[in-house]
């Protein structure tokens, strides 16, 4: 299942025939709604710190593939010191993703360990966990409720993450995510809305997303600028020799 | 409608890719040394990097440096060094200039560029392509480029470097009347002549395989080439009652290789090299390091020793070998990002008879300044790597403008 920048992307067809009782069949639907074959995208990032402070980044999206079988390249644009930095992310339909980061300040790669995905991404309020794309069938759910044309359903991984489990709020006239609340055992770790929904190409994609974490009580936003989807990419675009061959 | 020229500058923009900085570096040394009396440095350094993409398979790249400094460390004339070979560091230096051509699996880049080896931070045993500039600090170091063809074939996990470098770069030394050349107290009142460095002909050749497993990473390369460090040749003069030095560079074969494997609590890497060499009085000799990774919320910290085992003893004593210097050491670094803007860093290598820490505190004002404070301890005996160092303990304040 995707984690949360992918969630920004979301279809709103006609609901099918399909049982709207059945969780895992409500996010099939948001995954078959938000289905593309490959997507970029230009955000930049507002990160403010509890302190007010406002640092802003850009980075330039891209992907291949979608849902669990799929990669991507994220690479920063500014501020000017991490222009070049780039991250990545190999996901797999059964297991969490593979995800290296290149410094070309240092000339080296260096593979994110499973353990340190819970690290915040370059000072950002997401973390490297929330940049993959995990199936929906890598987590169980359980539908809480279905009011107010939305529904509430907790999502809890089987495989290893830092959260141990999930609520998401999703449109029912259009299966797009409102929100997600992410908590790990000692409680709320992050919120996540969605926003500012367009239509492109036929997928109800949201223009900014919004992060909070908890613990730092800090916020990033993160709005998306020239966003296309079903671009030609090539899968060599997205190996370490492509991470590390551009500026 | 869109007009040609206007179409054209917009193309040409996409395809083009830059960034640089100007960063101005001041080290502060509390204490004189015997051969340099001087205790305020200041280092002015214009890096530009770029890149254009003239088609989807052919990039040509461009690294540039311009410098100055107040310890004459830095040549002051206005020739512009295309090798980077020279014992004072040049005014204007190419450090990259390349092309990368890129078909399916298969990335070359031909030209001056920076190539990388190993997977360990602390000490990289087999990083043998990557030269590096010690001149004004042999604890805080920058790479060199070099002049190489390099052919890279990925598919799935596995990865094969070739490389070819016909032309020599060495590592940069300090130079002889400056503080981060240590001379031995027997040297005290000689006069001490540097009569720069005699370079090897021939080419250095590598080869690197890397396999991705999953949740594993291991390689395993090869390298036949010559020592970036350098051997001096000591010789007497009578008639001027002087020392004159020579740099030399043995031969240096490699066998070695890396693993990195990440387990439930903590990333454990390692990189072992086994140096050999034709050069007769060379040292041979095996370099091995094992590190402990682990992030802990902002928290990053690296841990590890690095060892040598020495299989055949160096003739001569005179050398420069800041990479035996750091072996046998317990080697440590901890960073914690505050936030978006703010970051610290502590540095440590603590060997029997030396040890070094480096405190760093760094922050970010606005998109494009930097400032970063730092202070360095080095303690330790004279007959140690790092102890030999031990007057040169120093606070810095360098301020970055980044483009």
């Amino acid at each position: 299942m995707n984690r949360i920048l992918f969630l920004a992307a979301l279809a709103a067809l006609p609901a099918l025939a399909q049982d709207t009782r059945d969780p895992r069949q409500i996010i099939l639907e948001v995954q078959k709604r938000q289905h593309s074959d490959s997507q970029r995208y230009e955000g930049t990032l507002e990160v403010t710190s509890q302190g007010n402070q406002v640092a802003t980044k850009r980075w330039v999206y891209q992907r291949i593939g979608s849902f669990g079988n799929s990669k991507a390249i994220l690479r920063f644009t500014a501020p000017a010191e991490v222009k070049g930095v780039g991250l990545l992310i190999v996901n797999h339909p059964d297991r969490a993703s593979d995800q290296w980061m290149w410094r070309p300040a240092i000339g080296r790669d260096q593979r994110i360990a499973l353990q340190d995905r819970s690290t915040r991404f370059f000072g950002t309020d997401f973390s490297f966990e929330d940049l993959e794309e995990r199936d929906v069938d890598q987590y169980n759910y359980k539908l809480l409720s279905d009011e107010g044309g939305m529904w509430k359903i907790e999502s809890r991984p089987r495989k290893s993450s830092q959260y141990e489990y999930s609520y998401f709020w999703i449109k029912k006239d259009n299966y797009t995510f409102v929100r997600i609340e992410a908590y790990n055992k000692k409680g709320l770790v992050r919120t996540i809305d969605y926003k500012n929904y367009e239509q492109i190409k036929g997928i109800w994609t949201a223009r900014l997303t919004e992060v909070y974490d908890v613990t730092r009580k800090s916020h990033t936003t993160l709005k998306y600028e020239k966003l296309e989807y079903n671009l030609p990419m090539k899968d060599d675009d997205f190996t370490l020799q492509a991470l590390r061959r551009d500026l | 409608m869109m007009d040609a020229g206007l179409m054209l500058v917009v193309l040409l923009a996409q395809s083009f890719e830059q960034r640089g900085f100007i960063e101005d570096r001041a080290v502060v040394y509390p204490q004189t040394a015997p051969n340099d009396s001087g205790r305020v440095v200041d280092e002015l350094l214009v890096r530009e990097e770029a890149s254009y993409k003239f088609t989807p398979w052919l990039t040509l790249n461009g690294g540039f440096d311009a410098r100055t400094d107040s310890h004459r460390q830095t040549a002051r004339d206005w020739t512009l060094d295309a090798t980077d070979r020279s014992i004072q560091r040049p005014a204007f230096s190419v450090r990259r200039l390349s092309a990368t051509i890129h078909r399916g699996k298969v990335t070359a880049e031909i030209g001056r560029q920076l190539i990388r080896w190993g997977k360990t931070d602390i000490l990289n045993p087999t990083d043998r392509f990557a030269p590096k500039d010690y001149l004004s600090s042999v604890v805080d170091t920058d790479f060199l480029g070099v002049s190489a063809a390099r052919v890279t074939y990925e598919s799935g996990g596995d990865t094969v470097d070739l490389i070819w470098q016909p032309l020599f770069t060495p590592s940069r030394t300090p130079l002889l009347n400056q503080r981060w050349t240590a001379l031995p107290p027997q040297a005290a009142g000689v006069n001490i002549v540097d009569a720069g460095a005699r370079y090897p002909g021939g080419s250095q050749y590598g080869a690197r395989w890397n396999h991705i497993g999953s949740g594993y990473e291991y390689s395993l390369c090869f390298f036949d080439g010559f020592q970036n460090l350098p051997s001096f040749d000591a010789t007497f003069s009578p008639l001027t009652q002087s020392v004159s030095l020579t740099r030399e560079y043995p031969d240096l074969r490699l066998y070695g290789g890396d693993a990195a494997v990440p387990l439930p609590w903590l990333t454990v890497k390692g990189e072992a090299a086994y140096f050999t060499s034709s050069t007769p009085g060379a040292e041979e000799y095996a370099l091995y390091v094992i590190q402990l990774e682990r992030q802990v919320k902002e928290w990053s910290f690296v841990g590890g020793y690095a060892g040598s085992v020495v299989t055949r003893e160096a003739a001569s004593p005179l050398q420069f070998a800041p990479d035996r210097g750091f072996a046998k050491s317990f080697v440590g670094r901890a960073g914690l990002t505050i936030d978006a803007n703010r970051s610290l860093a502590i540095e440590t290598a603590v060997r029997v008879g030396g040890s070094f820490v480096r405190f760093e505190y760094s922050q970010l004002f606005g998109q494009h300044w930097r400032a970063t404070g730092g202070v360095a301890w080095i303690r330790g005996d004279m007959t140690d790597f790092l102890g030999e160092y031990r007057r040169n303990s120093y606070g810095s304040l360098a301020i970055r403008y980044s483009f």
